[in-house]
């Protein structure tokens, strides 16, 4: 029921028209740059998959994780907008509900970009690479991956924009934790666990052992973000 | 109605938005990860840059790429929901002010804020350099003059990326495409400074100007230094056409 409350209130605001348009952008960075500068990536040593996505995904995910940022802040401002939250604090419904609902939403909208992301990866690599073997299967993977992986954001972002009433709070505070992503150090498996920086690791060429390591960590980051959540409705509910 | 005392109002109406805490948090989180490397800085044999020109551009550096810019969208949000809400702009357009007027004082709000978070930044670069100087043994802080000459100058290479972020929230009424077009201009400012046509795209000025200087620090490292000639022309006519065109469309959704 959330779900398709949430379609309904978004459908003449932009969100979709956005999410498509923030997925071809990102999508078209690994195009550009192989139509550009094809001899460097081709350069590097690895197999396909791998050296794309080093040569791009930082670019990529920054894309990605803006996007997410800006949507959740959108989301939450359609409720805030003239009050619409008080009413529907007085429906026969719980207030995490709506959040969960956007939850949903959103993460169907992220697999959406992230199928177009995988799908022009899959193009460079057929069309600059040319080799075939197990290419499909490593996709899925990544995309399951990234998918995870971006999962705490889109709840962070969405916690930080339920909590704050006046859009450019949420969008400021996002912006800033977008950027705190970017100046933390990568190799630093403890600091790259921040919500905001998840998005931005890649699944080829990465050991088996790190990699369970951050789904891990992103299950737990999920779990504990929905329980700040839930928290945080039930406190302000008293407060109100 | 004098153009001052409306910069004055639009003042009043962000009062207390705390936009100023949020670019202060950004200042902060930006100065943070220089002092606790400020050991970097002695091992820039290669680039033949001294420390503590290193640790001042690399800041700056770090501001002028994402920070500054994605700020100052949000700064364009920060002033259109102020007149947004509770039909705020109905009430500015009864008034009898030019709205021109109007529009620019708002501009100006905006730039503002900028040299208001440039300016928490050089003052927030004393700190870090202080501390790092105490941690460090080492002497990081340069001369007043020379800092706010690196920070002015990012400031006015900004003013088009600025102008033309205002025209997006002007014009563009649904505000998740105003903010995301904003914020996916930002990201290939990076790309853009390598090419040859960066002084067509305003979001790039900044970190070209603060690239440029690196290469103008640095003794074996070159950059491509700022070419006044189609640069100057180019930025003109991108704030002049930017600050024309939102001016046209303020407050024309309201209008109809």
């Amino acid at each position: 029921m959330g779900f398709e409350m949430e379609w309904k209130k978004v459908k003449r605001t932009g969100f979709i028209p956005a999410f498509l348009f923030g997925g071809v952008l990102a999508a078209a960075v690994p195009v550009l740059n192989m139509a550009v500068r094809s001899e460097v990536v081709l350069g590097i040593d690895a197999p396909p998959i791998q050296s794309l996505l080093n040569a791009n995904w930082q670019m990529m995910a920054m894309l990605n994780v803006l996007l997410v940022v800006a949507e959740a802040c959108l989301m939450y401002h359609t409720e805030y907008a003239d009050n619409a939250m008080q009413r529907m604090c007085t429906l026969p419904m719980k207030e995490s509900n709506l959040f969960f609902g956007k939850f949903a939403f959103m993460a169907v909208m992220c697999v959406v970009i992230l199928i177009i992301e995988n799908a022009a990866i899959a193009f460079c690599s057929f069309h600059w690479f040319g080799r075939t073997e197990n290419i499909l299967v490593e996709l899925f993977q990544n995309l399951g991956y990234e998918l995870l992986l971006m999962l705490p954001a889109v709840l962070c972002s969405l916690l930080i924009a339920s909590v704050c009433i006046n859009m450019w709070v949420s969008l400021g505070i996002g912006v800033v934790c977008v950027f705190m992503a970017t100046m933390l150090p990568t190799d630093n498996f403890i600091l790259s666990l921040f919500p905001f920086a998840l998005p931005f690791q890649i699944f080829a060429g990465t050991a088996k052992d790190t990699v369970c390591h951050f789904i891990m960590a992103a299950w737990i980051e999920i779990v504990i973000l929905t329980m700040i959540e839930v928290l945080f409705l039930k406190v302000r509910r008293l407060f109100e | 109605m004098s153009f001052l005392s409306l910069v004055g109002i639009e003042l009043k109406k962000i009062h207390r938005s705390k936009i100023v805490w949020i670019l202060a948090i950004a200042t902060v989180i930006l100065w943070f990860p220089s002092i606790l490397n400020a050991r970097i800085n002695f091992e820039m044999h290669g680039e033949g840059i001294s420390p503590e020109n290193n640790f001042l551009i690399q800041g700056f550096m770090g501001m002028a790429w994402f920070m500054f810019p994605a700020s100052m969208v949000v700064g364009t949000v920060l002033l259109n929901m102020v007149e947004r809400s509770n039909k705020g702009m109905l009430k500015m357009l009864s008034l009898p002010v030019n709205t021109v007027k109007l529009c620019l004082a708002k501009f100006v709000v905006l730039l503002t804020l900028a040299a208001f978070q440039i300016l928490m930044t050089v003052g927030m670069y004393y700190v870090s350099a202080g501390i790092a100087s105490q941690t460090q043994h080492y002497n990081f802080i340069l001369q007043p003059l020379f800092v706010f000459k690196e920070a002015g100058m990012i400031f006015a290479a900004a003013i088009p990326m600025i102008s033309f972020f205002w025209l997006l929230s002007v014009c563009i009424q649904t505000s998740i495409f105003s903010i995301g077009i904003g914020l996916a201009s930002i990201v290939p400012s990076v790309l853009m400074i390598n090419t040859k046509i960066w002084f067509a795209y305003p979001m790039a000025y900044p970190f070209f100007v603060i690239t440029a200087e690196y290469g103008k620090l640095a003794a074996n490292f070159t950059t491509s230094q700022v070419e006044l000639i189609p640069w100057l022309p180019a930025a003109a006519s991108i704030t002049i056409f930017c600050l024309f065109a939102s001016c046209l469309c303020f407050g024309r959704a309201e209008r109809r």
